[in-house]
């Protein structure tokens, strides 16, 4: 933000600098010892609004953010965290007590963020009240000796001081230039003057850019307070309503709660992905294309769409993108009653090695007398590679699951809740030695009449994200204002030119000073060198105008004069 | 830090603060008046419902007010078996819905006082019906016959009748257990798994049948 302070450091701006809320520390004041309880306030908000304080609160906000990675959060991850209290006893209660497995939602990491807010809109808010108060200001009267400013021209003109003057206002106007002349006709012994101001829209883009960035402020708010991200596994053929207990991940915002979710229904029908089948690239996805069928609402019309990667479907504010896929093997379980226990599909989730060798479980919690387990590889194309399963392609060509079958106490009857990828051996024992190989229609005959498990295909599935953040196009808008204001504020100079025509023996003597904060590109040198020879022109042309040799206007001007 | 130390910063800013005091004071409303409302739209946001009062010490059981139960919604669909229920047919009756599902964990938990409940409550007019959300029927019959379940279960594999009840109900998960009273409203609310001393205080009052009443019927 400093990059953009108002130039009230600057002696261009004179009226800038005892309002600097951020400025250098001054020299000592002979009234330290008698500091009152506001002065403390005021000295403590300052201190809070200041630059470095704000860069100490970001920092430590960053800093703050580090144990949300590195530790398990009870809000995105409470497995983990439960995983980390057995392997950790000692630690773990003490992490607790500091918050450390819910950071986001901490007390001390809301206070650095509460701090920061303040401290920002305390530094945005009294620095756009400057600046659109700087934007309003008249330029200042011109200098005495306009020859000292960095550039200046000085010639004579045939005309009295108050026209030059007058037609050097009707040049500079022409030109943009905010115009003050001096309340009184003349200055007694100076002659005429007047200033110009042009690059207001320097203070524009400066206000626009600190108005943005408290925007952008607000857009974040906005979004953590009333946003939210949902995720969703959804199986080709099955539809999911956007409701709490049917989503597998929840992340509301501060301000939101389930009935905020917009009430849709979306079925996948379809999934296709289409790889590229030779060259090198083989293997590589070619495109991701998902058919749904949506309703908005309960009862509502039933519509159709697609969503692809980087094209997700919008439904009642809220946006779904698709962020995954993966393959589902069915299969059908009888078990040692002959009932069937189990006809599904179940989501196999592809490891980081390449080619969708997926990788799940399937509990058979219904199965009796023992319940039965099934940890299973899914291949979509197999080739036996020196006795090893490899897939050699994404698509299932060839689609094969590798299973081990497992019979016990799946554990599923008291306790926390599990997840359907994971199975715990633990009371189980385990039936089949070797994993077992299925083509799709083969079925596997359990030892001791403990039941048969048939491959039955497969299907498709999709990793759904439901987000919806309020803040999002009001972030982005914020944003491109913000930077914007930040190149007008870098581009436009404040640029000033005065003119002082004082009365000689041809009729005035023209002054014209020219005045910027920078000029390392010379472009306002080449400006006013211009604008000078226009200026210089127009006198020339006005007195040709006035129809009379110059040594005639001459003589009635000197009477006037010094 | 030294007391001195946190002393002299002060007086090196003191000739500052004669300076922009009333924009100063402008940026502390403004911020003081952003905070106090973002709190008290936390505190609006977090506050509680006045109209319930919660069974048995714990906020998982709620029983709701007479003239602040919600309306539940009507709904039909495909039993377990293959035959169609519509709920406007228990009209009339004390009905125990439970949202379920085989895969899930405190769901068998439950499963065993549910099915024993309705035994009890039988013969008092009091119906269970289950809607088995998210599941395979293959896998949600064998559920059933673990625990010698006998009332019937309406599939929604799509949780679409779970979200008709979540305009009413705060539904968060799975298992969920509403009591309906006679006139259809709903009178009472386990989240989470429901143990036998939350469903049969919520009985009671609905029914005006204590457990030991019902039983001796």
């Amino acid at each position: 933000m400093t990059d953009v302070r108002a130039p009230e450091t600057d002696p261009f701006d004179s009226a800038g600098t005892e309002r600097d809320g951020r400025r250098p520390e001054g020299p000592v004041s002979p009234a330290a010892g008698t500091l009152g309880l506001t002065d403390w306030l005021k000295w403590a908000w300052r201190q809070l609004t200041s630059m470095r304080i704000a860069l100490v609160l970001l920092f430590l906000l960053a800093l703050g953010s580090v144990p949300g990675s590195m530790l398990p959060q009870q809000g995105s991850d409470p497995a983990g965290v439960a995983q980390y209290y057995t392997s950790h006893p000692a630690l773990a209660p003490l992490l607790n007590h500091l918050g450390l497995f819910d950071v986001f939602g901490a007390p001390w990491f809301a206070a650095i963020y509460l701090l920061l807010f303040a401290s920002l809109v305390g530094c945005v808010v009294p620095r756009t009240f400057r600046l659109a108060g700087s934007a309003r200001t008249l330029p200042p009267r011109a200098p005495r000796n306009l020859a000292r400013l960095p550039v200046s021209a000085e010639y004579a003109a045939a005309l009295a001081p108050a026209g030059a003057v007058e037609v050097a206002a009707r040049v500079l106007s022409g030109h943009g230039f905010r115009l003050r002349r001096p309340a009184e006709p003349d200055d007694a012994g100076t002659g005429s003057w007047l200033s110009a101001e042009k690059g207001y829209l320097r203070e524009a883009g400066n206000l626009v850019f600190h108005l943005a960035l408290l925007g952008v402020l607000v857009s974040v708010a906005l979004g953590g307070l009333f946003g939210y991200k949902a995720d969703r596994l959804l199986v080709q053929g099955t539809s999911f309503a956007d409701t709490q207990s049917a989503l597998d991940e929840f992340y509301p915002g501060r301000l939101v709660t389930a009935a905020d979710l917009p009430p849709f229904t979306i079925t996948l029908n379809s999934f296709d992905a289409s790889y590229i089948s030779s060259g090198p690239q083989r293997g590589q996805p070619s495109s991701f294309d998902a058919q749904v069928s949506y309703t908005a609402s309960p009862g509502g019309p039933v519509r159709t769409d697609r969503i692809e990667v980087n094209r997700p479907l919008s439904v009642d504010g809220a946006k779904v993108y698709l962020i995954g896929h993966g393959y589902a093997p069915e299969f059908k379980v009888t078990d040692a009653r002959g009932q069937v226990v189990y006809d599904g599909a179940q989501p196999f989730i592809s490891g980081t090695t390449g080619n969708f060798l997926s990788e799940g479980v399937l509990k058979v919690s219904g199965a009796e007398p023992e319940q039965l387990g099934f940890s299973g590889v899914f291949v979509p194309t197999a080739v036996d590679i020196d006795g090893t399963l490899e897939s050699v392609f994404p698509a299932a060509d060839n689609p094969v699951v590798s299973l081990i079958a497992y019979a016990g106490n799946l554990g599923m009857n008291t306790g926390p809740s599990q997840s359907v990828y994971q199975m715990n051996t633990a009371g189980m024992k385990r039936l089949t030695p070797d994993p077992q190989l299925l083509l799709v229609g083969q079925s596997l005959k359990l030892p001791d009449g403990q039941g048969t498990i048939t491959f039955t295909g497969y299907r498709q599935w999709v990793s759904l994200t439901i987000t919806h953040d309020p803040g999002q196009l009001p972030a982005l808008v914020c944003g491109m204002a913000a930077l914007g204001g930040l190149l007008l504020s870098f581009l436009v100079r404040r640029r000033r030119v005065f003119v002082r025509a004082r009365a000689s023996q041809q009729g005035s003597t023209v002054q014209v000073g020219g005045l910027t904060r920078t000029d390392a590109s010379g472009a306002f040198s080449e400006e006013f060198a211009s604008l000078a020879a226009e200026l210089r022109s127009a006198h020339q042309r006005a007195a040709q105008d006035q129809g009379a040799p110059p040594h005639v206007q001459a003589a009635p001007i000197r009477q006037e004069g010094e | 830090m030294s007391r001195a130390l946190l002393l002299r910063a002060p007086a090196l800013r003191a000739p500052a603060l004669r300076a922009g005091r009333r924009t100063v004071v402008l940026a502390a409303a403004v911020s003081a008046g952003v905070l106090l409302i973002v709190g008290l739209a936390a505190g609006w946001a977090s506050g509680g419902h006045s109209n319930v009062t919660y069974v048995d010490g714990s906020d998982s059981a709620v029983l709701y007010a007479a003239g602040h139960r919600p309306l539940a919604p009507d709904f039909s669909g495909t039993t377990l078996t293959g035959s169609r229920l519509s709920f406007s047919s228990y009209r009339g009756n004390v009905v125990v819905l439970n949202f379920w599902g085989s895969w899930c964990v405190p769901c068998r938990e439950e499963a065993s006082t549910l099915a024993s409940v309705a035994a009890l409550y039988r013969s008092s007019g009091v119906a269970f019906l289950g809607v088995d959300v998210r599941d395979t029927t293959a896998s949600a019959l064998a559920f059933t016959r673990s625990f010698g379940i006998s009332y019937p279960s309406v599939t929604d594999p799509s949780s679409a009748i779970t979200l008709d009840f979540t305009s009413v109900v705060p539904i968060a998960g799975t298992p969920t257990t509403l009591v309906i009273d006679r006139t259809g409203h709903i009178a009472g609310a386990v989240f989470g798994s429901a143990t036998y001393p939350e469903l049969t205080a919520i009985l009671a009052k609905v029914t005006g049948k204590a457990a030991a009443e019902a039983v001796s019927r």
